[in-house]
């Protein structure tokens, strides 16, 4: 019986992927001098959730170093260890590491790299100093035994001798291990030291191999190993697919070790009546619960319930543990994957009591009632539902309300030959279907908006590792990360926004000496904020480092042979360093100093129809303002008739518009033509002409000027006549035909005909070619 | 006739095909059908800047912005008149949708490939790389086009050519 678990796999990706960004997020939070139990718990929990589902999917490499990460956060989120930087940056790698396993998993590859190897080994080291360090040698000898741990390495499947070391390092991660006897091919002995109890081991182990061929034997010091019948290590590492009450009805005696690992993937119940009547009982269930199934369900005996709930489910539950004679340490945390609902109701009864005399047990941990409650005060609050739907889907209905509002449009066109009093039910009619399909409209763009914190989050990171390699003290403020865009427009800010940071630390901050030199406080702050603005967003980097220079780059222009006029004000100078090429960096160095780079951040966001601007102050710092618009799929434009042909001109490029007079027309020795507009010349742009379009040419007064603000400066257009303002539905040209200069798209007119959209960046720089 | 295409279409196997059959000047061409989306009549275009003359501009199809493409100015045929008789054929190309203006749509046939000859290195408006062979139908000369060919190819300008390049 096997069930194609690969359907599952891409919610797995998905879902890992933001328990690693969660993860992350959490670890820069992190205050490593009072580290906040809370936090670590939520880092535990998300490294857990990954684990289980590695686990579940069979990818190994994952499970383990998640394991080995979740192993040392364990000991931290029980105070058994403070936490160091060292701690934090080693966590941080983990994360990568994860992350690139995950990338290699979803292109369908392996990975391999030894640093995963060398993370994990550092994870276990952070993980035991504290038994080999520990002074307080009675309590390392009450909470630890010695447990004699022999297996077959082929029974069970554990042959290579690099799955073998593995599994000896994961057992390191527990206390402190020893070989007894060379590994050989049909037996190997080794002697583990922990504080762990039968069921962690056998966790671990049966991450890599198949835990049930192990026998493992506890020892406290000083006493002879046990006679192997005189425990009853029973196992149950059950795989129960469709019902499966493994291990059920087993008549427990006192004193067995009895560990329920159920996988249970449709119904399941592992160890459903485990155990009834065992009165003292070390029940350890690790659920990972696919469809229903409150794995563990009515487990009445001591127990801690890992349930990894994919669908439905809130692992465990259901756990009525109401047998209240019995000692209890019930420890519960569900992971849901999509019912987000951590930690089930629970009733934690803490006094546990040595199950056995010679069973170790687990030391509970009083705090072992929080993370559940935690869990239970988030609830409401992530319990909302969601769903997850592929961006095209959503597409595809921008798409058709589109097409409805342009439909609204041409029935009204229509009606509006009609006498609107005769006619009064179908003017009703359409205004209120104009409100709809507004409506309508509106509600299925912000299906698309995202808020700009997917992008930001990054960011501590970057700038913390940024930082950190140039030897400088940043830190970063974060504001409006609640600002929504469309998640088009957010995946491609990230590329720049990332380049702007760090040059923002590689540039603009100084060196903490010359910081304090200046008079300002050692550590830089930069502040990445984000704000609607009208109809757009705009995204700003402010810093408080040196400023721009404006002799350097004015000097480097000259070197580069970059014409300036005489006295350039200084917002032209700033647009200097978005000059392809230009670099005032004094050498390169592996984060910016290339000079390729900031006009590639220019272009790409004019691509979306977005704008850059800096404003500096010297020894104060630099803003770089970005505005975006909303939404790629609809801009605010302003029809322009010419000729026979109606334009788009968009409404962020227009500056004014003015009904030139003829003398204001003046033609430069043969090179084109200006526009005296208010003192200023401007380059004058006529689109009849730029287009070539052919038809009869109208005297220049008799056209309306559109003053636009492009790349390049202000530049007057010349159109025959302003027609209206639109919100347009921007389709593409290329779709079916080609890139067009000059024009940035096209979209469909109330009248069913396409106008096209003009980019006015591009028509400046055609008028220059064509003059 | 129609009882021989029909039967055509019913054993229609591997080395038979449909074609649609289209008038530009005195010349008869043939398209596969598979490739036809649609057949419609001329609309308002709206022009495109700096293209060449045979490309008359973009429709609003249902939507989609679809490039014309008047063949009679292409191959310098017929008489170029926009009237309601002015046919467009719709064609679905490499995932592309343009319209292309002919004189005027004649026939479906069904024809199996021994029934089309290798063309002569000349003769027709169309360069002979475009040219699939002939076939004979009622004593009338078809045209065999390998219109996906023709319509992505760097002389009709449609497709950005590094796109061209890579495909």
């Amino acid at each position: 019986m096997s069930i194609d678990l690969s359907q599952f796999y891409q919610v797995f990706f998905e879902e890992a992927a933001e328990h690693l960004a969660a993860m992350e997020g959490l670890l820069l939070e992190l205050d490593v001098e009072a580290p906040d139990l809370e936090t670590l718990n939520a880092i535990f929990r998300s490294a857990h959730s990954i684990k289980g589902g590695a686990a579940t999917f069979g990818f190994n490499d994952m499970a383990e170093v998640t394991h080995v990460l979740e192993t040392l956060l364990d000991r931290l989120r029980k105070q058994e260890l403070d936490v160091t930087v060292e701690m934090v940056d080693t966590f941080l790698q983990a994360g990568d590491i994860i992350r690139e396993q995950l990338g290699a998993h979803q292109a369908g590859t392996e990975y391999e790299d030894p640093r995963a190897d060398e993370v994990c080994q550092r994870l276990a080291e952070l993980a035991a100093p504290e038994i080999a360090t520990s002074g307080d040698v009675d309590e390392v000898q009450q909470a630890s035994t010695l447990w004699q741990v022999r297996f077959n390495p082929s029974e069970v499947g554990c042959t290579k001798a690099q799955a073998l070391s593995a599994l000896f390092d994961g057992l390191a991660g527990l206390g402190s291990i020893e070989r007894v006897r060379e590994d050989g091919p049909d037996l190997c002995h080794w002697q583990l030291l922990t504080d762990s109890d039968a069921a962690a081991i056998r966790d671990i182990m049966a991450f890599l191999c198949d835990a049930d061929g192990v026998e493992l034997l506890p020892q406290t010091d000083g006493e002879a190993p046990f006679e192997p019948g005189s425990c009853d290590a029973d196992e149950d590492d059950s795989f129960g697919f469709f019902d499966g009450a493994p291990g059920t009805e087993q008549t427990a005696t006192p004193s067995e070790v009895d560990e329920g690992d159920g996988f249970g993937f449709f119904a399941g119940a592992p160890g459903l009546d485990q155990a009834e009547a065992a009165a003292h009982l070390v029940d350890e269930d690790d659920g990972f619960g696919f469809f229903a199934g409150a794995p563990g369900a009515d487990q009445a005996v001591d127990q801690e319930g890992d349930g990894f709930g994919l669908f439905g489910g809130s692992p465990g539950m259901q756990e009525v543990a109401s047998v209240a004679d019995r000692d209890r340490a019930e420890e519960t945390q569900g992971f849901g994957f999509f019912d987000t609902a951590p930690g089930a109701p629970k009733q934690a009864s803490t006094n546990a009591e040595p199950a056995a005399p010679s069973q170790p047990m687990r030391p509970v941990p009083s705090s072992a009632a929080k993370p559940s409650q935690a869990a239970a005060a988030k609830r409401p609050a992530s319990g909302e539902s969601s769903i997850r739907v592929s961006v095209e889907k959503v597409d595809e209905l921008i798409n058709l309300v589109g097409e409805l509002v342009i439909t609204h449009a041409m029935l009204a066109e229509s009606a509006s030959e009609l006498d609107s009093t005769v006619f009064e039910r179908i003017f009703d009619g359409l205004s209120n279907l104009e409100r709809n399909s507004r409506d309508l409209q509106q509600a299925v763009m912000s299906i698309r908006m995202m808020p700009i914190s997917f992008v930001f989050n990054r960011f501590p990171r970057v700038v913390r590792d940024t930082a950190a390699t140039l030897g400088k003290k940043v830190s970063l403020k974060l504001i409006g990360e609640d600002t929504e865009l469309d998640k088009g427009l957010i995946e491609r800010l990230a590329d720049p926004l990332n380049h702007l940071v760090r040059n923002s630390i590689d540039h603009g901050i100084e060196l903490p000496e010359q910081r304090l030199e200046a008079g300002k406080p050692e550590s830089g702050e930069i502040v990445l904020k984000a704000s609607h603005r009208g109809g757009s967003v705009v995204v700003e980097i402010t810093d408080d480092g040196g400023g721009l220079n404006r002799e350097k780059i004015l000097a480097k222009a000259e070197k580069q042979g970059i014409a300036m006029p005489e006295n350039p004000s200084d917002k032209d100078v700033w647009h200097l360093i978005f000059h392809p090429g230009f670099s005032t960096a004094e050498k390169v160095t592996d984060i910016s100093g290339r000079g390729v780079g900031m006009d590639v951040v220019r272009r790409n966001i004019e691509e979306m129809n977005g704008r850059v601007d800096i404003d500096s102050t010297p020894g104060q710092g630099t803003r770089i303002t970005i505005r975006l618009p909303l939404t790629l799929a609809i801009l605010d434009g302003l029809s322009v008739r010419m000729g026979e042909e109606m334009f788009i001109l968009p409404l962020t490029a227009i500056q004014e518009s003015i009904q030139p007079r003829p003398e204001q027309f003046k033609s430069v020795a043969g090179r084109g033509q200006v526009v005296q507009v208010s003192g200023e010349y401007l380059p004058l742009v006529v689109l009849q002409d730029v287009f070539n379009d052919g038809g009869e040419k109208i005297p220049y007064e008799d056209g309306i000027l559109v003053i636009v603000d492009t790349n390049e400066g202000r530049a007057a257009l010349l159109v025959e006549e302003l027609v209206a303002q639109h919100q347009v539905v921007i389709k593409s040209l290329e779709t079916n035909y080609r890139k067009v200069e000059g024009v940035s798209g096209a979209t469909i007119m109330g009248d069913g005909r396409v106008a096209l959209i003009l980019d006015v960046d591009a028509l400046v720089r055609l008028n220059r070619k064509a003059a | 006739m129609n009882e021989l295409s029909k039967e055509g279409g019913a054993t229609m196997s591997e080395d038979s095909r449909e074609y649609l059959t289209f008038n530009l000047g005195d010349e008869e061409y043939g398209i596969d059908i598979l490739k036809v989306q649609e057949i419609r009549g001329y609309d308002a275009v709206t022009k495109i800047a700096n293209s060449p003359e045979f490309i008359k501009g973009v429709i609003n199809m249902r939507g989609v912005i679809v490039p014309i493409i008047d063949m009679r100015l292409k191959f310098n045929l017929g008489q170029v008149e926009y009237n309601q008789f002015t046919v467009v054929i719709i064609l679905n190309i490499a995932g592309r949708v343009i319209g292309m203006v002919v004189d005027g749509v004649s026939d479906v046939i069904a024809l199996s490939n021994n029934k089309i000859s290798p063309a002569p290195e000349f003769g027709a408006v169309l360069d002979t790389d475009y040219i699939n062979g002939l076939a004979t139908l009622e004593e009338r000369m078809v045209i065999m086009v390998d219109i996906e060919k023709l319509m992505t190819s760097g002389e009709m300008g449609l497709v950005d050519q590094a796109q061209n390049a890579a495909a």
